[in-house]
């Protein structure tokens, strides 16, 4: 079963989806409305967000492309629900920057409190998993709590979804196919079994420090090939067997309106 | 977490901004991994698992083998609250955007580097106790000329004024809110000591601002 959060006709709907596409809510109501209808507006699909953790240098080739030594440690960071919006939404370019790339990574969503998990209990420990694209602003890198959270924890800039997928529909998650589309164009074609540090390390790992709680996320990272986006460009970030996610890039005066 | 907690969503924390920190790290800053001083304030955040309150104890931290940790540290802010949906405001209304203070303690590791993301050093469960209370904005006249002091079992241990920050609480809120949308309730941690103090297992600590209030806490562990 597949689990997302939409606005249909001014409801806000929590919704099932199951093998055959049918829409059905939560509490049971049968939705008449294609998967793909332009009427469905998606939203981040964890209702409760809690802390997000990222993972920065986990694909070995991806790591090189940045022209760094992979990691003999997760390189995990934190942003906030602030940065996160749905499928077929909108995410910004900052005004006057060089360099801004997505990141398609998958999520690991957590289900169930939990301090000090081991590694072959881990999966317990996730609801499902989904898709986000981690877009960073490379000109604001600097060196100090790297990377910072004026790269990293921006308005917009973490589109999720469309939806969760169960950990039980899911028993592999360590080797799907993970493709990203610019404007129709495939830029990043890799697979999470390419990750340094996969879902079972990190939750373990993650538990040690501190109690991971339901609505936590964890996403793992992304393989080679970046590249920059500006405003009007479309980018598809999807991962087999679990969702494709649509964004669309404005300009930061397009996106703030009557706050720029 | 803490059901109690005063903070609402986000705990942003604001690393360097001690001026005579700055100045006495400015050459390891012009150094490798840093290679050149920070242009922008270093933030960090204290996710929900570390949200704690007055009263509380703060848990002993482990290490990776699930042994006590050697040595924690404690710094202590004035925690400026949120008042009000908080977008690309200006220096000049930021204060607007203000409902109340309090005090946030932030419990850790050492801190030892600013390279990386301290999340082993600064995600600690219960580690960021808020309060006791928010007081009104109407009773601090002027956040920027406050003094925040901590004491350790009766002891006096580090005061820090706010009058030497890097930059202003005013100038935070803006330069902050460029980068994320703050809600109702958020709180920023503007400012600790360059020097946080070193604590024992069962310590007791008072982390003070005169007009805003005093938080205790314990460490655990003993």
């Amino acid at each position: 079963m597949r689990h997302a959060r939409i606005i249909l006709d001014g409801r806000e709907l929590d919704i099932n989806i199951d093998a055959n596409d049918q829409l059905t809510t939560t509490g049971g109501e049968a939705l008449d409305v294609a998967l793909n209808s332009e009427k469905i507006t998606w939203l981040p699909p964890v209702k409760q967000p809690g802390t997000i953790f990222a993972l920065g240098l986990n694909y070995a080739d991806h790591a090189t492309e940045l022209a760094f030594e992979p990691p003999k440690e997760p390189l995990v960071f934190i942003k906030h629900a602030n940065t996160l919006t749905g499928h077929k939404q909108v995410s910004y370019r900052p005004d006057g920057i060089e360099y801004q790339h997505y990141e398609c990574e998958l999520v690991a969503v957590i289900g169930k409190t939990g301090k000090n998990i081991k590694r072959e209990d881990a999966l317990d420990y996730v609801a499902g998993y989904t898709v986000c694209n981690d877009f960073a602003i490379r000109d604001y890198l600097e060196n100090y709590y790297r990377p910072n959270l004026r790269v990293k924890s921006r308005d917009s800039l973490l589109p999720m979804g469309p939806w969760i997928v169960d950990t039980a529909d899911l028993p592999d998650a360590n080797n799907l196919r993970l493709l990203t589309e610019v404007n129709g164009k495939i830029t990043q074609d890799g697979s999470t079994k390419d990750m340094i540090f996969d879902i079972p390390f990190l939750i373990e790992y993650l538990s040690k420090i501190m109690t991971l709680n339901p609505g936590d996320m964890i996403a793992t990272g992304t393989p080679h090939g970046v590249a920059d986006m500006q405003p009007g460009d479309t980018v598809v970030c999807s991962i087999e067997n679990v969702c494709s996610l649509e964004t669309k890039i404005v300009s930061e005066q397009q996106y703030y309106g009557d706050n720029y | 977490m803490t059901a109690k907690t005063l903070v609402n969503s986000k705990l942003v924390c604001v690393a360097l901004n001690d001026k005579a920190q700055l100045a006495a790290l400015e050459a390891t800053f012009n150094e490798a991994p840093y290679n050149k001083p920070p242009t922008q304030p270093v933030l960090y955040y204290k996710p929900r698992n570390t949200w704690s309150t007055e009263g509380a104890v703060v848990e002993w931290a482990k290490d990776f083998d699930g042994n006590d940790a050697a040595e924690m540290a404690v710094g202590a802010s004035l925690g400026v609250v949120i008042g009000k949906e908080t977008c690309r405001v200006s220096a000049e209304e930021a204060l607007d955007y203000v409902s109340g203070y309090t005090i946030v303690a932030d419990y850790s590791l050492p801190e030892q580097n600013y390279y990386r993301p301290d999340i082993k050093g600064k995600c600690l469960d219960t580690s960021a106790p808020v309060g006791p209370e928010v007081v009104a904005t109407g009773k601090v006249a002027n956040p920027d000329a406050l003094t925040v002091t901590i004491n350790v079992n009766g002891e006096h241990k580090s005061a820090f004024d706010l009058a030497t920050m890097e930059r202003s609480v005013a100038e935070l809120i803006s330069i902050i809110s460029r980068i994320m949308t703050l809600q109702t309730g958020e709180i920023i941690a503007v400012g600790f000591a360059g020097n946080r103090v070193a604590v024992n297992k069962g310590d007791k600590v008072e982390a003070s601002i005169k007009g805003v209030g005093t938080l205790n806490n314990t460490l655990g562990g003993a």
